[in-house]
C-alpha cells in the first residue's frame, strides 16, 4: 500500500509559491508536494495523483487567481468525493469576509492563514492539518510520529485499539 | 344673484338703510336706541358674551381677532348697513371676535326681545331688517368662499416654495458629501504620502544590503564551480508550476541517485549549465551542497527583486500624490500614467493591458490631480470589464494639444445614460463599491475643464467604451 499522501499548493504569484514550497521542504519526504498556479492547473495535477492512486491530505490555495479564484474552486472540489477529505487552507491576503464566509460554510475550510506567514505558523497549521487527516484516513499510524504530532498520534493510537475489540 | 323681482329695491342696502333711517325718525322707541360711535372705542370684546346686535348707520367699525400667538388679525371693516355682532347675536356663543370703532358716527343698538317687539309692532320693519340680515349674511359667505379660494392658492405657492427649498437642502447636503469626500481623500492622500516615505527607508536598505550581501558572498566562495553555481543562481528565472512539474520529471531520470524530492525540484529549477557542473562535481561534493550555492543566489536574487518591486512603487507612489506641491510642474504627461498604472498594478492584474504611448511634448498641468483622473477612468475600466479583459491606453499630440485615450473591451456605457455620466452623483455602482459616490467622472470633468482641456465618452463599434482627454499645451507655468 504505496499511495503517497500529497500536499497541493495552488498559487500564481512564482516568488510566493517558491516560499511556500520552500518552508514545506521538511515535509516533503513524508508527505510529497505539489504546485499548480491557476485552479484548472490544479485539477490537472489532482486528477494526476488521484489517477496513480495517492491522496492528497492538504490543499494550502491562494484566493486571487487568474480564471477562478482560490475560494470558488475549494467549493467546486467539495463535489469530487476523492478530495472531500483533503484538508483545505486558504492562504491569502484578499479574501473579503464574505469570501472567506462562503470557503467556511461550502468548501468545509480548515484553516485560513493570513499572507504574510511565518515559517513557524505554516508549519503549526500544516502538522494539525495532516495529523487529523491521518486519523481519520490511515489504519497505520505509527510511520508519522516523527513528522506530525506525536501526542495526538498516540492517543488516536490507543482508541483504535480498544475500539478494535 | 337674482334679483327679488317683486320689490326689486330690497336688495339695495342703501336704500333699507334709508327707509330703516326714516322709520328711525318716525319712532321714538327706536330713537332711544341709538348710539354714538366714537373713535377708539370698543363695542364688544372678543369671547364675550353679547347682548346687544348693532347696525351701523353711519361710520366705521373694525373687526380683529386675536390669534393664539397672541398677534392681532383684522378681519374685516364695516360700515354703515352692516350688522356687527350678528354671528353671537344669531348663535348665542361668545363673541369671536373684537370690534373697535374706527369712524365715528351712529348705530342702531338692539337687545333680541326688543328686536322681537319691533318686528311685531312695526312689521314694516320686518322685511327690510330680514333682508338686511340676509343681505349681511351672503356678504360674510361670499368672502368666506373668496378666502377660501386665497388660501388654496397661497397654499399651492407655500407647497411649491417647500419643494424648492428641499431642493436646495438637497444640492447642500450633496455639496457637503462631496466636500467630505475630498476631506478623507485628501487626508488618505497625505496618509499614503507619509507611508511612501516611511517605507522607502527600510525597502532602500533592503536593495543595498542585497547588494552588499552579494559582493562579500563571492569571497566565501572556495571553488570556481560553486562560484559558478552562486553566480548562475542570481541571474536564475523562476520557473511556473508546470514546467517545474514537467522539468522535474526529466530531472528524476536523468539524476536517478537524487532521492530527496525537495532536492529535485531545486535541480529542476536549474539551467542546463549549472546542472553540467552538478554532474560534474557529483563523486567531489555531496548534491545538496552544490545545490545551496546555487539556491542562495537564487535567494539573494529573489530579495533583490523584491526590494526593486518595493521601491518602484513607492517612487511611484509618492510621485503620483505629488502631496508636497500641488501647484503646476512642466512635465510629460506619461510619466504620470506609468505612475498611475504601477500603483494600480494590483488592480491591473489580470487586465490586459496595451500601451500606445506615444511621445508627447511637456505641458503645464497639477500633476496630481490628473492622476486622479487617470486612476478613476482605469478603476471605471476595471469595473467594467469585471476585472479581466483588455484596456488599452494611447497618447498622441497636435499643434497644440495633447490627446490622451483610454479604452476598453467591456460592455459600454448604455446609450441613454452616456450624456449623464459626469453629471454628480449620477452612479451605476450599488453602495459597496469602494469610495463609490458617483463623484469620480465628474470630477474628472472638473479637473480636465480647469486644465482648459475637454473629456468625452463614447462607446466604440467593436464594443466597449472609450475616455478621451484632450489637453491643450501650455509652456510657462
Amino acid at each position: 500500500m504505496d499511495d503517497k499522501i500529497y500536499i497541493l499548493v495552488v498559487e500564481d504569484e512564482l516568488e510566493v509559491m517558491d516560499a511556500l514550497i520552500k518552508d514545506l521542504e521538511e515535509f516533503e519526504s513524508y508527505f510529497p508536494v505539489e504546485a499548480a498556479n491557476n485552479a484548472d492547473e490544479a485539477r490537472e495535477v489532482i486528477d494526476y495523483i488521484i489517477d496513480h492512486d495517492h491522496k492528497i491530505g492538504l490543499i494550502l490555495c491562494d484566493h486571487v487567481l487568474p480564471g477562478q479564484n482560490g475560494v470558488d474552486l475549494l467549493i467546486d472540489l467539495q463535489n469530487r468525493p476523492e478530495v472531500a477529505k483533503s484538508k483545505k487552507v486558504l492562504v491569502t491576503g484578499q479574501a473579503g469576509h464574505e469570501d472567506t464566509i462562503l470557503a467556511i460554510n461550502k468548501a468545509d475550510l480548515d484553516h485560513y492563514i493570513a499572507k504574510p506567514w511565518t515559517k513557524e505558523d505554516l508549519e503549526k497549521v500544516v502538522v494539525d492539518q495532516l495529523t487529523d487527516y491521518v486519523i481519520n484516513n490511515k489504519k497505520n499510524l505509527l510511520p508519522y510520529m516523527a513528522i506530525l504530532d506525536t501526542e495526538k498520534l498516540s492517543d488516536a493510537i490507543r482508541t483504535n485499539q480498544m475500539t478494535d475489540h | 344673484m337674482k334679483s327679488n323681482k317683486h320689490i326689486p329695491w330690497l336688495n339695495d342696502n342703501k336704500t333699507i338703510l334709508r327707509f330703516i333711517r326714516k322709520l328711525i325718525t318716525e319712532l321714538d322707541e327706536l330713537q332711544q336706541q341709538l348710539l354714538e360711535l366714537n373713535e377708539g372705542d370698543v363695542l364688544f370684546t372678543q369671547g364675550e358674551p353679547l347682548e346687544d346686535v348693532y347696525l351701523i348707520l353711519e361710520g366705521e367699525v373694525r373687526l380683529t381677532r386675536t390669534q393664539a400667538d397672541e398677534s392681532d388679525v383684522t378681519l374685516t371693516k364695516l360700515s354703515a348697513g352692516n350688522f356687527v355682532g350678528l354671528i353671537a347675536f344669531t348663535t348665542g356663543e361668545p363673541t369671536l371676535t373684537t370690534a373697535k370703532i374706527m369712524e365715528k358716527g351712529l348705530a342702531l343698538k338692539m337687545k333680541p326681545q326688543q328686536f322681537e317687539q319691533y318686528l311685531s309692532d312695526h312689521p314694516r320693519l320686518q322685511h327690510p331688517l330680514q333682508q338686511l340680515m340676509l343681505n349681511n349674511m351672503i356678504q360674510r359667505y361670499k368672502s368666506n368662499i373668496r378666502l377660501h379660494a386665497k388660501t388654496h392658492l397661497l397654499n399651492k405657492e407655500l407647497g411649491k416654495e417647500r419643494d424648492d427649498l428641499k431642493k436646495a437642502y438637497k444640492r447642500l447636503e450633496e455639496t457637503q458629501q462631496q466636500l467630505i469626500h475630498q476631506e478623507k481623500m485628501a487626508t488618505l492622500g497625505e496618509l499614503v504620502a507619509g507611508f511612501a516615505h516611511e517605507v522607502n527607508n527600510p525597502a532602500s536598505a533592503l536593495l543595498r544590503s542585497a547588494e552588499n550581501l552579494i559582493e562579500i558572498y563571492s569571497t566565501f566562495e572556495e571553488s570556481d564551480s560553486t562560484y559558478k553555481l552562486f553566480k548562475l543562481g542570481l541571474q536564475s528565472v523562476p520557473r511556473d508550476s508546470t514546467q517545474l512539474r514537467k522539468q522535474m520529471l526529466t530531472i528524476e531520470k536523468q539524476f536517478p541517485w537524487v532521492h530527496d524530492r525537495s532536492s529535485v525540484r531545486k535541480l529542476a529549477q536549474m539551467p542546463e549549465n549549472a546542472l553540467e557542473i552538478i554532474r560534474s562535481r557529483r563523486k567531489k561534493q555531496p548534491v545538496e551542497e552544490l545545490i545551496n550555492h546555487f539556491e542562495a543566489g537564487r535567494m539573494i536574487h529573489n530579495i533583490r527583486i523584491a526590494s526593486q518591486r518595493i521601491a518602484n512603487l513607492v517612487k511611484s507612489l509618492k510621485s503620483y500624490s505629488r502631496q508636497d506641491q500641488n501647484k503646476e510642474a512642466y512635465v510629460d504627461i506619461r510619466d504620470g500614467i506609468k505612475d498611475t498604472l504601477l500603483v494600480l498594478s494590483n488592480r491591473l492584474k489580470f487586465v490586459d493591458l496595451s500601451l500606445k504611448l506615444d511621445d508627447i511634448p511637456k505641458t503645464c498641468v497639477q500633476v496630481g490631480d490628473l492622476n486622479q483622473v487617470w486612476t478613476n477612468l482605469l478603476i471605471n475600466a476595471c469595473d467594467a470589464l469585471d476585472d479581466s479583459g483588455k484596456i488599452s491606453i494611447s497618447t498622441a499630440h497636435s499643434e497644440n494639444h495633447i490627446t490622451i485615450e483610454i479604452g476598453d473591451n467591456g460592455p459600454g456605457i448604455p446609450p441613454e445614460i452616456i450624456h449623464r455620466i459626469f453629471e454628480a452623483n449620477f452612479t451605476t455602482k450599488n453602495q459597496g463599491a469602494k469610495f463609490g459616490l458617483g463623484l469620480g467622472l465628474p470630477i474628472s470633468n472638473e479637473i480636465i475643464q480647469q486644465s482648459g482641456g475637454s473629456i468625452k465618452a463614447e462607446n466604440l463599434e467593436a464594443g466597449g467604451a472609450k475616455f478621451t482627454i484632450t489637453l491643450p499645451i501650455i509652456s510657462d507655468c
